[in-house]
Formats: C-alpha cells, structure tokens, sequence
C-alpha cells in the first residue's frame, strides 16, 4: 500500500469509477454475513426511494470477514448489468474494501471518511450492519437534515427497552450533557449522518494514531462536532432491532465511553470549563421512545459484583476517590440488594472523581476506567430497581433526574481538576 | 434515381428532415418552397446528407403544420407545383441524395373532399371511409394523444348527426382501414407518387390505423397486415423503395413493425432518443443501455431510425414516471416548454448551447446501430422560440445569413410563415450557415466532418453493436464489427474530465487509430486499456492489426 495512504490501490480504482458522489453511505463490518444483507438492502432501497437523484454510493470499511460479508455489500450494486429489477434512475455502486490493521470502528471510520473524502460527498451516513430493523425511511431521517437542512451532524434516537443501553443512560448521555451543553441521547451512535465539512475537519484531526482514533470514535466524532460548535440535530429512527449477541464485555465499552471522554476533558479544556451556551440538538420526530415489555434481570448479580468490587478494590478506591465518597459507597456494599440505592448525585460524583483521577494519572489510566466497572453495576442495579415497574414518563423524569445530578456536582470536577479533592 | 441501386440503401443513410416550408423561399411570399429547396441542394451535399426527408407538402388547411392533407396527389400551392417538385425530386437524384416523403394514412384533414363526401350524407360511397358512429362510447379506454388540446377521440359532426373517430386533432378524422375502398386508393396514391421517383415514404402515426372494440387501439395485427399489403405491393412494383414507421412505442412493440423483415424497413427508435438526453444529465450511461438491452433484434434487411430532435415534442411517452418527472426539472423547467408529455425545444438549447455536449450527442448519434436523422436546422445550432405555440417554435426559418430575413426570404419580416428568431444568443445575427460557412471550427464545419468520418465506413450503418461495461458509469463504451472491421466507441457522458479502463483483452495486440486525426493510439496489451477524457469527449477508434 502507498506509504501515507489508508486506502488500497484496487480502493481508489474503484473510487474513480464512482466519482464524485452527492452521497455516501458507510457499513463498518467484521463479519456480520447473517445481518448485513438485509441492512444493505434498507440503505439501498431508502437511496432509491428519498434521493432518486441524487449521486450515491454504498462504502463497505471490513475488518477482514471470513464469512462473506463483502459479498453481500457489493450485491446491493444497481448498474446496467445487475440489479436491473430495480427502478433506478441512475447506477448505485456497492463497493467494499479491507482495511489494514486488527478491526476497529475507528479505523472503518476513517476509511469511510477518506472515500467520502475523495469522492466529494455532500452528505455521509454510516449505518450499523448489525441492525435488523433498518428500515429504508432511515436513510431520509439521518440524510435530509444533512442535504435540506445544513445540518452537519444528525445522531439518531430510538425506542429502546427500559433496560437497554443503560451506559449511554446512566453515565454517557448525562456526562457529554452536563460537560458539554449538549443533550444528545446516543452520543455514541451506530446510525448516524454528517456533512462533508464535519467529515473532512475530523478526518483531518489528529487522532486515528491514538486509542480514540480506534475504538469509541462515533463518541469522539460526536464530541468534536459539539466543541466545535457544529449544527447538530437527532432523528428519530424507531426501534433498532440487533440478533443475539453475548453479552458484551463491559470493560471495552467503559473504556470507549468513560475512558474515552474522560480523555477528551484534557483535549477540550475550554469547551467543558467554560461557560457556554448550551448547543441545541433539535429532535425530528420524536416520541416516546421506551418500551416496557418484562426482561428477566439478573440484579443479584449486579449487587454481588458492586459488593465484590468494592472489596477487592479498595486500595485502587483510596488512591481515585475522596473519603466521604468511599466511605458512601462502602457503607452501599454493606446493604441488602433490597436496600441498594446508588443515586444519582453520589453517582454523579463518583465518576467526576474518577474523571479527575484519570487527568492526574493517579494510578495508570486504564486501571481508572476499568475500576469504574463495578461501581456501574452498582448504578445500573439502581436504575433496574427504579425503573421496574415505571411508565414511559417516570422512566424519562428519572433520567433527567440522572442528568440534572450530574450538571449540579459538575463544580466538584472543576475543583478537582485543579488539585482539589 | 442515384446510381447506386443497394436495396439496403437506407442502412447507409444519413438522413436531412427538413420542412419545405421553413427551409428557403424563392418566390417572395414569405414560404419556402421547392425551387428554394432545389436551390439549397448544393448546401445539402456539402453537408454529406444523403437523404432528404420532407415534411408533408401536400395541400393543406395547415392547421397541423401539413398533416392534415386535403389532397394527396398535389403540391400545396405554398410551396410550388407538382412540377417543383419534379424538378427539386430530379435535382436531388443528380446529387445522390434520396427523397423520403410523408404519407399520412392514419386521418387526413377534415377539408379533404373524401371526408367532404363522406359527412355529406349516411349513403354516399364514401361514407365507410372513415369510422362513424351514433355514440362516443365506443372504444373505449383509447388514450389520447394530443392531451393539451383534446378531451375525446371522437368528435360530434353537425353535418351528419354521428360522432368521428379522430386519435389526432379534431380537424383530422381518421381514416377507416377496414373498407377495402379506401385501401386501393391509397396504394393509388402511394403509386402517383413512387412512379414519379420518390425513394421512400415515412407513415406517420401508423400504430392507430385500425381499431377494435376491447383493445387499446393501437398496433393491432389487422393494422400490421395493411402495412405488410402495401409492402408487397412495393416491393413487387417498385424494388429498392422504402417503408419508414412512425410508431412511438416501446421496442418490443415496435419489433412487430419489422416483422419477418416484410413489413417496414425502417422504425424510429423513439424510446432511445430521450435517455439519451437522460443518460448526459445524470452523466451515467445506465439508461441508455437499458433500453438498448431491451431492443429486440430485427431482421438483417431492417434498420432503426435514430434521432435526437425533430418537427414534434421532445416525446417522454416512453419513459416511467420518476424519468419524466427528471427530464421535465432538468429539461424543461419554464412549463411553457411542455407539451403533450414532451418538450418542445430545440437541441442547442436542450443542451444549452454547450458545444461539448452537442457534439457528443451528435457523435452518440452518428456510432449507434441504426440510420440517423439530423434535424434541419441543428447542424448550425438553431433556437427555438416556445412562444410560438404548439410546436411551431422547433419550425422557424432556416437561418442562412445574417442579412434580410436570416436569408430565408426576400419578402417584407412581418409576411414570413413565422417570425424569424432574433434573440442575440441564436438569432439569426449571430447563428446562420454563412458566418459558420467561414470558420474551420464552426458547429457546422464539426458536422461535415463527422458526417464525413461516419460515411468513411460501413460499419455505422450496417455493424453489429456489443457494449463494454467499465466499472466507471459515466463512460458509454461499445464495440461496432462488420466484416473484418472493427470501431470502438468511446463517449465520457460527464462534464468532468474522466480515467477509463476497458477490458480489450480480446483484441490484444491490435492498436487504436483514432478516426477524425488518424492518429496512433497505443498497442492493446494484456492490462485494462487505460483512456482519459475530457468533458464529454468521444473517441471513435479503429482497431487495427499491424
């Protein structure tokens, strides 16, 4: 491969055969033969249906599939000698390339961002492979505002169960708020659209050699996009529907989120300490977006690796946390599960904590991020307990409650950040 | 008759649609006429034009432009005598160019002495010579054509007290092809006018000559068995004539105009002429090689007539919906434009006026399968004025000067058939055929060149067509063979400078010769040809073994 290029010779033929395009659509995948036809397919048909017109492609970022995930992409191909069934005004390349290195979303993104780069595209989207239930109207809830509207960042917003995504919940949505001023729900999005503007400045920046330009970078997108002021908005999607997947490794997804922005604290200084105007993220179409139909939860579990951390971790606790706050969450692991309550604004304030403890580098870096994993639980145990038997709206007002806790103890990391504790 | 007696003759023809009336007047009276014609024949050759097609100039009350015809063995006085013509017809022959006229056999004007006759009373000979009836019921389901002007295709007449079938406009009944009556004077016509030279007839609207109850109306077997009647009969009188069809259908459709190579030799390929225009704006040659995909193949005695404007609308009867809707945004944004599911404009200002793109579609024109029609008037890049009403504004005065009247006609401006265009982008000042006369790099000077180039071989005419699909859209690519020889055709359909790589694999060590500079192209070796283009430019390659 050229020295200084992401993209691989056969790449940027391809690219050329395209050419400058009015959209792109981007699918990370590795691996994922058993949804991404049908996600592809949803893209495809949502190009046809809103932008008839327009210029498009399809940009397939793989991780190195095995299993035939390219193949399926590059089927979603409407020219003059496939997809002829279809009624298109125009040819849609489907095109797919490998990138170098382990996968990685970051490194996905990248290479999408350098086609759309290449390729002039006005509007981008990126899509997640693994999602079951994208439907074609997707693609103009994400798109539009981006091409009408001048949107540079559209974030999407679903219904989610009561009990799904309790991170973005419970510390990611309520810190990127009170830190930043703006109330996006997935912060962290699968789904999402931005302007060859955002596009070209964030690939532009500095970060695809660090952690950030790896892994958790939809967040750091997402955060360089409110620090610089950028026009953002969110679109309702409806439910993201995703097969059965093992439960996710917990300690991964702290460190792409928790670690992720504790990180940008020290990139963004001006942006958080600040007094800004909060930045407006206006919501198209939304609703109600809970559903409250019953989960089997396994809360003795959580209370048990809350109870299990707090003991094993003390030491670790002594070093990242003020005395009044460990001894709280002490006295917490002491209690029954039926009189576990960790809210929101010790929640708050711990994990302030931490932000502090990982800008002073107290311990290494990663061990912060890992050691806030079972004080999580602790928190989503809390929430699964609030939550179990409430409506739509007590659901939204507790998360707000969650939200207005962190804005409120946000001075406490301001007088951390400086040497306080 | 030119000496070259091919009976496939129209397969190497390029074919010059002019109307008598706006090409040249001679007399002064503000039409032009045959002798103007005949005088501007030299014009004609030099262009390299072999064929000449006229619009109708029989008489006429002229409220369809000619295609109401009130006598079909006569000259319209506007235009000259029966003699003119002779004369222009004898002219022409001289100079090897053919003579295709009109025939219109589908309706003829309600001024007409058989429809005179016809209406006069239930019992006269005539009467069965167009379709009458007591109700407007019938047929039902029968689309109309001209949607802007009519609401019915039957018309209520005073005279008679029953209703006239009429696909047209009211003024033009249909004739009535059941009666065999009818039938035999028309060959009797067809016969008038073959006896005195004329090479070949254009049938206009023949899809609708016969109609039956329960059917759409249109391509029926019985009108399909007229045709073929009537082509016997040439064929056995009169040999190496031809028979071109009007028939704007889908191309299956129009297969069966060709049938077993016994019924017309010739077919307009109407829905390839609008995607074109499409596949330039879109810049993806997607469209076009759909529809030739879905031409079906036609008998090896048969040609298709290609065009890229003429005397009508820009027609988008045959394209979907989400395509005409495009064409109209990106054609034909000042509704005044639209007519009738078309657009009524010239090519020059369809394409802006962009030299690049009319010689690409012209040179598009030129290389696909099939006999082209230039349209009078486009060789210099003429405007159109939309202003005039119906399709009046594609038919203004040829504009040969920039002198008196364009040089059209001596006569005082305001006695002109039409005004004269006169707007400083193309009027008549600044494009007329005298100053493009003068440069080697005018439109027209373009035009004789690849005339010329396209006349150098048979190939255009008479050649197979296979496409190459480089992985780049905006690139049209495909193989013309005949024989021994072999042309490749390059078009960049896009208005960016675009890097192409075609698979040549199977002509691997033959080169390029480049046919307008004769110039060497590399040798064809065993990696993807790589070819750059500028904005919409073309290549026309040889390829030749060494």
């Amino acid at each position: 491969m050229p020295d200084e290029s992401i993209l691989s010779d056969e790449f940027i033929r391809e690219l050329i055969n395209v050419g400058e395009v009015d959209i792109l659509v981007g699918v990370p995948t590795h691996n994922d033969a058993r949804t991404v036809g049908q996600a592809v397919q949803g893209v495809r048909a949502g190009l046809l249906k809103y932008f008839p017109r327009a210029r498009s492609v399809i940009i397939n970022a793989d991780g190195g599939s095995r299993d035939g995930t390219r193949d399926l992409v590059r089927a979603a191909s409407i020219n003059d000698t496939f997809g002829t069934n279809f009624p298109a005004l125009r040819t849609l390349h489907s095109i797919s390339t490998q990138y170098e290195g382990p996968p990685a979303s970051g490194t996905a993104l990248r290479t999408i961002l350098a086609a759309a780069d290449l390729l002039q595209a006005k509007a981008c989207a990126v899509v997640s492979p693994e999602s079951t239930s994208l439907e074609p109207q997707w693609i103009e809830r994400l798109l539009l505002p981006v091409v009408q509207e001048g949107m540079d960042l559209v974030l999407p917003v679903y219904r989610r169960h009561k009990f799904d995504g309790l991170l973005i919940r419970n510390l990611v949505y309520p810190l990127t708020r009170a830190l930043y001023g703006c109330s996006v729900r997935e912060p962290y999005p699968s789904d999402y659209a931005f302007s060859s503007n955002l596009g070209t400045n964030f690939l532009n920046q500095n970060v695809w050699a660090q952690e950030q330009g790896r892994h958790g970078t939809e967040l750091w997108l997402t955060l360089a996009a409110i620090v610089g002021r950028y026009k953002i908005s969110q679109s309702f999607l409806g439910t993201r529907g995703r097969l059965e997947t093992p439960p996710s490794d917990l300690v991964k997804a702290m460190r792409e989120t928790a670690g992720l922005l504790f990180c940008s604290l020290d990139c963004y200084p001006a942006a958080w300490q600040g007094a800004r105007e909060p930045l407006p993220a206006p919501c198209s179409g939304c609703q109600p977006a809970v559903s409250l139909e019953p989960m089997r939860l396994n809360r003795k579990r959580l209370h048990q690796m809350f109870t299990f951390g707090i003991s094993q971790l003390e030491p670790v606790f002594d070093s990242i946390l003020s005395a009044p706050t460990h001894e709280e969450l002490k006295r917490l692991a002491s209690v029954p599960e039926n009189e576990f309550v960790l809210l929101g604004p010790l929640w708050a304030r711990t994990v302030y904590e931490f932000a502090a403890a990982y800008h002073r580098a107290v311990i290494g870096r990663d061990h912060v991020v890992q050691a806030l994993v079972p004080l999580f639980r602790g928190r989503a145990l809390t929430f699964l307990q609030e939550n179990r038997e409430a409506s739509e709206i007590e659901i939204e007002n507790n998360l707000e409650k969650v939200c207005q806790a962190f804005e409120a103890e946000k001075p406490s990391l301001l007088q951390l950040w400086d040497g306080g504790k | 008759m030119p000496a070259q007696q091919d009976s496939l003759w129209y397969k190497d023809a390029v074919i010059y649609q002019v109307h008598v009336r706006s090409f040249y007047d001679s007399s002064g009276d503000g039409n032009g006429d045959f002798r103007g014609l005949a005088q501007k024949l030299d014009y004609l050759h030099e262009l390299g034009i072999n064929t000449v097609w006229l619009m109708p100039f029989f008489p006429s009350p002229l409220r369809d432009d000619g295609y109401d015809i009130s006598d079909y063995r006569s000259v319209n006085p506007l235009y000259g005598t029966l003699d003119d013509f002779r004369s222009f017809l004898d002219a022409a022959h001289k100079r090897g160019i053919r003579v295709i006229i009109e025939m219109v056999l589908n309706h003829t004007s309600d001024q007409h002495p058989w429809f005179q006759e016809s209406r006069s009373s239930r019992s006269n000979p005539r009467r069965d010579w167009y379709v009458w009836s007591d109700s407007d019921t019938k047929y039902k389901g029968t689309r109309i054509i001209f949607l802007d002007t009519e609401l019915s295709n039957w018309a209520w007449d005073p005279v008679s007290k029953q209703y006239y079938w009429h696909r047209f406009f009211s003024h033009q009944p249909d004739l009535n092809w059941d009666n065999s009556a009818l039938r035999e004077e028309v060959w009797s016509v067809m016969k008038f006018w073959l006896d005195m030279g004329v090479d070949a007839f254009r049938l206009d609207a023949i899809p609708y000559l016969v109609e039956r109850e329960g059917t759409n109306c249109e391509n029926l077997p019985e009108t399909h068995e007229v045709i073929k009647d009537l082509r016997a009969r040439m064929d056995r009188e009169y040999p190496g004539r031809m028979l071109l069809a009007e028939a704007n259908q889908w191309p299956a459709d129009l297969r069966a105009y060709f049938a077993n190579g016994d019924e017309f030799h010739m077919a307009f390929h109407f829905p390839l002429m609008p995607r074109m225009f499409m596949g330039v704006k879109l810049e993806d040659r997607k469209p076009i090689t759909e529809i030739l995909k879905q031409t079906p193949e036609i008998p090896d005695n048969c040609q298709w007539c290609l065009f890229l404007r003429n005397h009508d609308e820009l027609t988008l009867e045959m394209v979907t919906d989400l395509e005409r809707d495009y064409m109209y945004d990106e054609y034909a944004k000042d509704k005044a434009m639209r007519l009738n599911l078309g657009i009524r404009r010239r090519l020059a200002p369809l394409l802006d006026n962009d030299r690049r793109r009319i010689e690409l579609m012209n040179g598009m024109l030129m290389s696909m399968p099939g006999t082209p029609i230039i349209y009078y008037g486009d060789e210099i890049g003429m405007g159109d004025n939309i202003n005039l009403g119906d399709r009046n504004g594609v038919r203004t005065p040829m504009q040969w000067d920039g002198g008196w009247n364009g040089g059209f006609s001596p006569a005082d401006p305001e006695m002109l058939y039409s005004p004269i265009m006169l707007n400083p982008v193309y009027g008549y000042h600044a494009v007329n055929v005298q100053s493009q006369k003068r440069f080697d790099h005018s439109l027209l000077a373009w035009m004789k060149r690849l005339i010329r180039v396209r006349k150098s071989t048979a190939v255009f005419g008479r050649g197979s067509m296979q496409f190459l699909y480089p992985a780049n859209h905006r690139v049209l690519a495909y193989v013309r063979k005949l024989g021994n020889e072999t042309i490749l055709v390059v078009n960049n359909l896009s208005s960016s400078a675009q890097a192409v790589e075609l698979d040549l694999k199977a002509y691997k060590g033959n080169i390029l010769v480049e046919m307008f500079g004769r110039n060497v192209f590399p040798r064809i070796g065993d990696l993807p040809y790589l070819l750059t283009m500028g904005p919409y430019q073309f290549y026309w390659f040889k390829i030749r073994r060494v």
